[in-house]
């Protein structure tokens, strides 16, 4: 069993407990030789990888108790971060942060007309993935029977493998979220190639799209526009843990070839040149858990400093996990440039995570209006 | 251990509440002030002599040293009762002696009463507490920085007398002083870290040349001293002779202990220095300027959490503590310059001439001037990624050149360096 990435300092017992099964259940279950298998080809079946994950409580540290969910330190951000980095250290498949948001979401909205698929969502029956933004590409017309979206959703993370979409379109009463059932007729799923390996990436055509208009979560307009705002720190919250759980992994198997591999009579990590790179690297991965966690204990207690903590966290992170993956890739050397060694898949997961949810200089500009807001 | 029952906790924090209140002037509300210690202004004679007074009047009415031992004028009472004190003190102006007052309290006289014998603590501690005695360090010469052990400032032994010569330099706030605790080399037959011993050198002693440094940010707060001849005993020996690497160890731990690290306190909007200046240049409209405070910004919260994740992990890992803090140190060593930068970006040419000294473009480029003096004091960040490389990472040593032979060899061989290793 790999070590813990270690997000939060401190850990309740209850997390504690949480977190080894969870290391335990991955390194059994879908260890990076698997991850490979499928990067090569190998066909996917989430199902019961899904279920198992739902009964070690993954996606309900944000629903509530009567969905199923529920908290196991009173501190439902946290133990989703917490599950987030671990899941980024070994490269997990699946739409954590996406999936995360929609369960908080219809959580909040708390509409009969979404019980079902909520309780599918928290015990693992189901994954939802969630369109970032308020991207208005997608239009939503009202008619007699109900709503009609046209439009496209350019990027989805693992969208192939879940059952619905949390997407955002612009509606006769503003801004309006939608909860679309991926097998509604009239949506298309289109793979994409996509850098990162570990996940699926995919695009999604709506045309014609008709759905009942109960698939509508919330109040479109000014309501929704507010949940938008904590989507967006819930998930950028969540997608840098997954950063730092990767970052993680990536320092700590550089660190270990610094100590193994030897060059001109000596370990290479005992020259300065490697050895202040990887101290250099090693301040970067305190700082980036440093921030996630505060980040995910300020968003979970709604203080008033969390949408600050939530931009600085994803920035942070966003830049510096790609700086430690070039400085790790540099320690590896040529072994690093081959597809065996594992570097590249984090390569790939840290660059993907650090453009999704907002890219670095997105929150920074979050960073100043939400700052200016309140001068 | 006295007879007498040591007085609670309760009883002990209104008695101090109570002298505080008579003696100290209040802390205005959100007065959290704590000055860096490059921006240490001079304080005028008679200013610092009232603060010694206050510093003697704390001692004689029995705060002074809460913890320490009674039998060297301590108070002898557990650190509950310096954490009720604490909790007061919190809300008073306490007595002001500058740098050299955390010099003396917190980083000398604990050094002090870890190694010195009974003699030179009852001999110094009590005028410690009293104000009458201020310590300064004479650590560093000015051929040995980082490489602390490398001192070449070297006491002879004459009789019974020990005869000092040589230069220590970067003394903060020495000129205020009364006494050095002064790292000298009295064997230069071992490795360098067993010829060292400490010595507590009285300031106005006959040899003791004391100049002040202009510092690039116009202040004066170092000093270097110049010594030639000077005379001292047996009775001024703190520890044991020839183990002063030992002594050293203690007191490093005091100067770095938590490295000034301290859990993150929520507060909302930019830091003061950052909304000024873009004020000041109309920064808020230009997209350049807005993503170099956005990146100031992003740096001061992850460096607040860095301390919140520190202070959590000396907690967990208390015999790790002193290596956690170098993180501390290494992120304002690294931090500290990028943010200058930054900060010189929005200023533009704010920063280059002003007519108002007190603009927020002359205190970015004020900002500049001090911006790296967390990478060199005390440690350069090369010496603190090295101590994290190792300690912490547990990656292997450098191949050391200078432990294993006679000092007096090392300074020979390192003058002809040519690379190769016998």
């Amino acid at each position: 069993m790999t070590a813990p990435v270690g997000l939060v300092s401190e850990l309740t017992d209850e997390q504690e407990m949480l977190v080894d099964a969870s290391v335990r259940f991955m390194d059994a279950t879908l260890p990076v030789a698997a991850i490979r298998a499928v990067a090569d080809g190998a066909r996917r079946d989430d199902t019961g990888y899904r279920a198992a994950a739902g009964e070690l409580g993954w996606f309900g540290f944000l629903g509530a108790e009567p969905a199923g969910g529920g908290s196991v330190s009173g501190k439902g951000v946290v133990d989703a971060a917490v599950i987030a980095a671990e899941l980024g250290a070994r490269l997990q498949p699946g739409p954590y942060a996406g999936h995360s948001v929609v369960v908080d979401a219809l959580t909040r909205a708390g509409e009969p007309a979404h019980e079902p698929v909520l309780a599918d969502l928290v015990s693992g029956a189901a994954w939802a993935t969630w369109a970032f933004g308020d991207d208005t590409s997608v239009v939503l017309g009202v008619s007699r029977d109900g709503v009609r979206l046209d439009g496209r959703v350019v990027l989805a993370a693992e969208v192939a493998s879940c059952s619905h979409l949390l997407l955002g379109a612009s509606g006769p009463d503003g801004f309006t979220q939608v909860l679309v059932p991926l097998d509604a007729p009239g949506v298309t799923l289109r793979p994409l190639e996509s850098l990162d390996v570990s996940r699926r990436w995919g695009a999604v055509d709506l045309t014609g799209v008709t759905l009942p208009v109960e698939a509508v979560v919330g109040a479109p307009g000014a309501a929704t526009a507010a949940q938008l705002l904590r989507q967006v720190h819930l998930a950028a919250v969540l997608v840098a843990a997954d950063a730092v759980g990767a970052m993680h992994a990536d320092f700590e198997t550089a660190l270990q070839y610094a100590k193994d591999r030897i060059a001109f009579g000596r370990p290479i990590g005992s020259f300065q040149a490697l050895k202040h790179v990887i101290a250099d690297v090693s301040l970067s991965v305190e700082m980036a858990k440093g921030i996630v966690a505060e980040a995910a204990r300020a968003l979970g207690d709604d203080a008033p400093d969390a949408p600050e903590l939530v931009h600085a966290a994803k920035s942070f992170v966003g830049e510096h996990s790609v700086d430690v993956m070039h400085q790790c890739f540099q320690v590896f050397g040529g072994i690093g440039f081959t597809w065996e060694h594992d570097q590249h898949l984090y390569l790939r997961r840290m660059s993907a995570d650090a453009a999704m949810f907002g890219a670095p200089h997105w929150h920074r500009e979050q960073l100043v209006a939400t700052v200016e807001a309140v001068r | 251990m006295t007879s007498t029952t040591p007085i609670g906790i309760d009883e002990f924090q209104a008695a101090a509440r109570a002298w505080m209140e008579e003696n100290l002037p209040r802390r205005a509300e959100g007065d959290t002030e704590v000055r860096k210690p490059w921006d240490i202004k001079d304080v005028p004679a008679e200013e610092f002599a009232a603060q010694r007074a206050l510093q003697k009047a704390m001692y004689e009415a029995g705060f002074a040293g809460i913890t320490w031992p009674e039998e060297y004028g301590g108070q002898g009472l557990s650190a509950e009762h310096q954490r009720a004190f604490d909790e007061v003190a919190i809300g008073f102006r306490q007595p002001d002696l500058g740098t050299l007052g955390g010099t003396t309290f917190h980083v000398c006289a604990p050094t002090m009463l870890a190694h010195g014998s009974p003699e030179f603590l009852r001999a110094h501690v009590p005028r410690i507490l009293a104000g009458d005695e201020l310590v300064a360090q004479f650590f560093s010469d000015p051929d040995a920085g980082s490489d602390l052990a490398g001192v070449r400032t070297q006491a002879v032994r004459d009789g019974d007398r020990w005869i000092l010569n040589g230069s220590k330099i970067w003394s903060s706030g020495a000129y205020n002083a009364d006494i050095g605790m002064c790292l000298a080399r009295t064997n230069w037959d071992v490795p360098k870290h067993r010829g060292l011993t400490w010595f507590a050198v009285p300031v106005r002693s006959r040899g003791v040349t004391m100049e002040r440094i202009r510092q690039i940010n116009g202040n004066e707060e170092f000093c270097q001293e110049f010594f030639d001849d000077v005379e001292l005993t047996d009775a001024d020996v703190i520890g044991t002779v020839n183990d002063g690497w030992t002594v050293t160890q203690t007191m490093l731990l005091f100067e770095r202990g938590g490295g000034g690290m301290r859990p993150a306190t929520p507060t909302v909007g930019m830091k003061p220095d950052v909304v000024a200046l873009m004020d000041a240049v109309g920064g808020w409209g230009d997209p350049a300027a807005r993503d170099a405070a956005a990146r100031v910004h992003v740096d001061d919260l992850v460096r607040a959490a860095l301390g919140t994740r520190i202070v959590a992990a000396m907690r967990t890992d208390p015999m790790r503590a002193a290596s956690y803090a170098s993180y501390g140190k290494l992120a304002s060593g690294v931090y500290d310059p990028l943010r200058a930068n930054h900060m010189m970006r929005i200023a533009g040419e704010s920063a280059i001439a002003w007519s108002d000294p007190d603009s927020p473009g002359a205190a970015t480029a004020l900002a500049l001037l001090n911006s790296r003096f967390m990478a060199i004091a005390g440690g350069t960040v090369q010496m603190q990624r090295n101590t994290i490389g190792e300690k912490v990472l547990g990656l292997p040593r450098e191949p050391s050149f200078d432990s294993g032979k006679p000092f007096r060899d090392v300074v020979r061989d390192a003058a002809n360096w040519s690379g190769k290793v016998s």
